[in-house]
């Protein structure tokens, strides 16, 4: 959908991006995030040619962009800005139908479209349609932000730290928003962002770029368990540092829905029960409920054999924490730890849940933010 | 009474006189205005030296000025809309520019990145933005005018200058505030005007909201 090819900015001496490469899939969510001045937002902007790179080329579509007048390819991406950017001299449905209004699309149609848009995000049309920006709070205004950037449906949207200026409860509102608008309306999005948290809830990929390179681009799972780099680490480890002054323990984070099974279980099941909840580890439990360890797919693939029980492997000795502990320490401890989840056990030592990396991310900025 | 019963038709014809003066000047100004504060707008590097270099006629006094074109041009009215319309322009001009210099780079931004064209952006973002400003320029425009047109008389091409020139030649108070009165009017008058269509015009959006 949008590809890179060595591209490079330079203001003067200053190189802002150094030859970066990199694709986006149809369809896919991605996060720009970094350090202020990583080259995020010239990245972000060089996409719609707000921005005119001089080095390398950008495929949008599989065309060069810098071949198609920028008028129109901008008429063509979605663009949601920090600032909102609603112009006040227009009312909400006019703001909505700016981009529509320039494709030729009749009136009723872009009544329609502003209807629907609303719609989505539980607006009234009759009562908000002919206000203008100033009458809207800075959350409502964000959100016709968002359907302006949808209105004329096009497959990409562009947005720049769209939800930096808003306070921490309407931004979470609009987090989850934006994540079933995209679910539903299967768009490509590229948000810059540099708030970690935010990252990791939203992101199908993350590219996490610093001064103009790109440091890494994965999932955010991949990102929190193998962070390319120690500067990855501290930034993502930075970002959801505030959980300490709260006395938070492991028990707040712990997902309960783990999936376990009593030694005298055979493989073949085990296996079974593997596929059918598609994950590749399995808590396994002593004849009196107590944790006992893991069994991953990759240890019965070892052991070659279908017949036996799983008591029959030698369980792996995953990390575990209790309930009762401090979040902050079990935090710690993961970050050093290999392994991809943490197994959390009650006092009487049998089985609460686990925690993984993002999980665990995503939980605390619930829990700091307060559940909507 | 017995004053109007003599003066009645020409103070008439005077303010008449008076209001040509200045709806062409003003008309003429704004046009000019416009165009050179949207020109200079696209180009604020040369902007920030070429209107301080513009501001410099509007200190040369107006009596000067009309004397000046009066040798050029003769006594014609063509003299007193060209000084007139020179005087309008600046207010107009310095207000457009700044107006549409105020207009919040975030909303040029996203007028740019909706897939506006700059002309777009200019007449459907920017230009209302700004119309506050501009309409705060024409009113001071305005009245300015209507007070220098009084100079009109100073070359003999009437207006409400002239019942004030006789005033002042002849000792006559009387005269005097028969040619000051109305244009006092005149100058309220055409600004509450002003500020009506202003009311019509500029964005309900742009009102303060209660």
């Amino acid at each position: 959908m949008i590809r890179f090819e060595n591209v490079r900015k330079q203001y003067g001496d200053n190189i802002v991006l150094k030859d970066i490469s990199f694709h986006i899939e149809p369809g896919e969510f991605v996060v720009l995030i970094g350090p202020s001045g990583c080259g995020k937002t010239t990245t972000l902007k060089s996409i719609n040619r707000l921005i005119v790179p001089e080095g390398g080329k950008i495929y949008v579509d599989g065309k060069d962009i810098s071949k198609i007048d920028p008028v129109q390819l901008r008429r063509g991406i979605g663009y949601v800005i920090q600032q909102i950017g609603l112009f006040p001299n227009m009312t909400i449905e006019q703001n909505i139908g700016v981009v529509p209004k320039r494709l030729d699309y009749s009136k009723e149609e872009i009544t329609k479209i502003t209807k629907d848009l609303m719609k989505m995000v539980g607006m009234d049309y009759d009562q908000y349609a002919n206000k203008y920006p100033s009458q809207l709070s800075g959350g409502q205004q964000q959100r016709i932000g968002v359907l302006r950037a949808l209105a004329a449906s096009p497959p990409i949207v562009l947005m720049d730290e769209p939800f930096g200026a808003l306070d921490p409860m309407t931004r979470t509102v609009l987090q989850k928003e934006i994540l079933s608008l995209q679910k539903k309306l299967k768009k490509t999005i590229v948000f810059v962002t540099h708030d970690m948290d935010e990252a990791l809830d939203l992101a199908d990929k993350i590219i996490f770029m610093n001064e103009g390179n790109i440091a890494q681009i994965a999932s955010p799972e991949e990102m929190l368990n193998n962070p390319a780099s120690d500067m990855i680490r501290d930034f993502m480890r930075n970002t959801s540092i505030s959980a300490e002054r709260l006395d938070l323990t492991a028990g707040d984070f712990t997902k309960s829905d783990v999936v376990t099974a009593y030694k005298d279980k055979s493989i073949r099941a085990a296996t079974d029960i593997m596929a059918r909840n598609k994950i590749d580890s399995l808590v396994i439990k002593n004849d009196d409920g107590t944790y006992a360890g893991v069994v991953t797919i990759k240890a019965i693939r070892r052991h070659g054999k279908s017949t036996g029980t799983i008591g029959d492997l030698k369980p792996y000795e995953n990390i575990t924490a209790s309930i009762k502990e401090d979040a902050k320490k079990t935090f710690d401890k993961f970050y050093d730890s290999p392994d991809n989840f943490i197994v959390v056990l009650n006092e009487d030592n049998t089985v609460a849940g686990f925690i993984t990396k993002s999980s665990m991310a995503i939980a605390m900025a619930d829990t700091l933010w307060g559940d909507m | 009474m017995n004053f109007f019963n003599i003066y009645g038709e020409r103070l008439i014809s005077a303010i008449q006189t008076h209001l040509f003066y200045v709806f062409t000047s003003v008309g003429i100004g704004l046009l000019v205005a416009l165009i050179l504060g949207i020109l200079l707008s696209r180009v604020p590097q040369y902007a920030k030296i070429i209107m301080p270099i513009l501001s410099i006629f509007q200190t040369i006094p107006g009596i000067v000025f009309i004397g000046l074109l009066f040798l050029i041009l003769g006594m014609v009215p063509i003299t007193v809309i060209t000084a007139l319309s020179i005087y309008a322009v600046f207010p107009i001009l310095k207000n457009t520019y700044t107006g549409l210099l105020d207009v919040d780079p975030a909303l040029i931004e996203a007028a740019k990145g909706s897939g506006m064209s700059p002309m777009e952006s200019l007449i459907e973002v920017e230009l209302p933005l700004a119309l506050t400003s501009i309409f705060a320029g024409l009113k001071m425009s305005t009245i300015y005018t209507v007070n220098w047109a009084v100079l009109a008389a100073m070359i003999g091409l009437g207006g409400l200058g002239e019942f004030i020139y006789i005033g002042i030649t002849s000792n006559d108070n009387q005269m005097i505030l028969a040619g000051a009165i109305p244009s006092a009017i005149m100058a309220i008058l055409l600004s509450l005007l002003i500020d009506f269509v202003s009311h019509l015009i500029i964005p309900k959006g742009l009102r303060r909201v209660g």
